[in-house]
């Protein structure tokens, strides 16, 4: 009897576990049934997601205010002196305020290099279980976005669109493993590419062994082909580390990407490339120390010795 | 698993996938943060046979696969989800100190969890699914573990709860 269950729960195991095996091949294969089942649970769970974004909110601040306490020091010091009435309608206005905020600097960056963009909300931040980092958005094929189109943040770029569904949209970052794109150093035509790392900090590998390159660089979307995926001239990141070991056939280096992953709300996604390539017009504007003031001092040597 | 046990358990999962895909997934946490649903799914196993273990894993790694945040193959978690499910059903069936020792039940589900990501990480890599930098890695497996850890205690009462109302049994008080 004992046998017959084991045998049973055996044959039950290796059932399922064929199942597995089929799906992956089938996947891997690019059968069209498989790839819109994803799709498929996608679209059901947008409303979900947008109902989440939307409940949660307050809580997310929340959580953003707890991990920069000692940024918002001074704006929680200003916010203790008002009443309660205003700290509640700050809570709720803060939102909105960063969105506001991101959304007009994306406006100015596109409206430089002439991009047409749709703008849209982060509904989801994709789970980092399995390796990958992703972000859902409220703007679909409705919209007027395809796979393959470039994503903005106010700072430069956010990643690109994997996959699209009629009022959401699946984005892989820029921090994401697998991502890839083509760069130029600003102000040169030296190029590489640039890898995701999982974190802000990405990889750049030189294509040429006869260009260098150095520390405080700025990296610049480089452009593909039709300006799928990317468009030319976003600004990547730049240049932290160098790495010149002997014997590496080009040089690589360490790039700290310009968006803020943690703190996206609002993007962009390019939909229409400008005629010309912008070139280095959206080169960020390096900040400016605030002079010092000099105090000289000058001394004058008594005539006489004294004694 | 009769009709009745099918009919309470589908609806379940299919709960806590939403609220891990419409709310989990909204915060950025530390460490990559944790799955409530692989928790879930990993604790469901423990309490239950192997042979509904293997059952309710495959219906809970299909269901990640359809996840738009998964990054590899749709099988992959699937046949991750169905071996680890089976083997901690397995290794916890009859084993007394672990369903009365809330405690042990914890680490081992924190312990299962460890497993199937390290097991994600090796499978993806044969498959040729990027998972970013080893430290990055070693970032959001320990990540994990530690989550696990913590959440598992503070969910465990209700998945404890919801699986003996399924089948019926008492396996945690």
């Amino acid at each position: 009897m004992r046998r017959g269950s084991d045998g049973r729960s055996r044959l039950l195991l290796i059932i399922l576990i064929v199942t597995a095996l089929f799906l992956i091949t089938l996947d891997l294969r690019g059968v069209g049934v498989i790839q819109s089942a994803r799709q498929g649970t996608q679209t059901i769970l947008s409303p979900f997601q947008r109902a989440g974004s939307f409940v949660l909110t307050p809580v997310k601040n929340f959580f953003s205010d707890a991990t920069h306490l000692g940024r918002t020091r001074n704006q929680i010091e200003k916010l203790r002196s008002d009443n309660a009435k205003l700290k509640a309608e700050l809570l709720n206005r803060k939102s909105a305020d960063v969105q506001l905020s991101q959304l007009k600097s994306i406006l100015d960056l596109a409206g430089k290099a002439e991009y047409k963009i749709v703008n849209a909300r982060v509904i989801s931040q994709g789970s980092s279980q399995s390796f990958s980092q992703t972000i859902t958005i409220d703007a679909g094929t409705n919209a007027g976005i395809k796979i393959n189109m470039t994503v903005l943040s106010e700072f430069g770029i956010a990643g690109v669109v994997k996959n699209v569904y009629p009022s959401s949209a699946l984005i892989e970052l820029a921090t994401d493993p697998e991502f890839r794109i083509g760069v130029r150093i600003a102000g040169t035509q030296q190029i590489g590419i640039l890898s995701g790392r999982g974190n802000r900090s990405a990889s750049l590998q030189l294509i040429d062994n006869l260009t260098s390159v150095k520390v405080g660089d700025i990296l610049l979307a480089r452009g593909s082909v039709a300006n799928s995926p990317f468009v030319p001239g976003v600004p990547v990141g730049y240049v932290t580390a160098v790495d010149n070991s002997a014997g590496a056939i080009a040089q690589s280096a360490t790039i700290h990407l310009y968006t803020d992953f943690s703190t996206l709300g609002v993007v962009a996604v390019v939909v229409g490339a400008p005629k010309n390539n912008p070139g280095d017009v959206l080169v960020p504007v390096k900040p400016q120390p605030t002079p010092l003031p000099t105090v000289t001092v000058y001394v004058t040597p008594s005539p006489s010795p004294t004694k | 698993m009769n009709t009745r046990q099918i009919s309470i358990t589908v609806p379940i999962f299919l709960a806590i996938f939403v609220i891990q895909e419409s709310v989990v997934s909204q915060f950025r946490l530390p460490g990559g943060g944790f799955s409530i649903f692989l928790i879930f799914s990993i604790t469901w196993a423990l309490m239950s046979s192997p042979e509904i273990a293997a059952l309710c894993g495959f219906v809970a790694g299909l269901s990640m696969d359809l996840s738009q945040s998964s990054s590899g193959p749709i099988g992959q978690w699937t046949l991750l989800m169905i071996a680890i499910s089976y083997a901690v059903a397995y290794l916890g069936s009859g084993n007394e100190i672990m369903a009365s020792n809330p405690l042990g039940f914890t680490f081992f589900t924190a312990l299962a969890v460890l497993a199937v990501e390290f097991a994600f990480v090796v499978t993806g890599a044969l498959l040729g699914v990027a998972s970013g930098s080893f430290g990055q890695i070693l970032i959001t497996i320990g990540g994990s573990f530690i989550w696990a850890l913590v959440v598992t205690p503070i969910f465990l009462p209700i998945f404890s709860r919801l699986h003996a109302f399924t089948f019926d049994t008492r396996i945690s008080k």
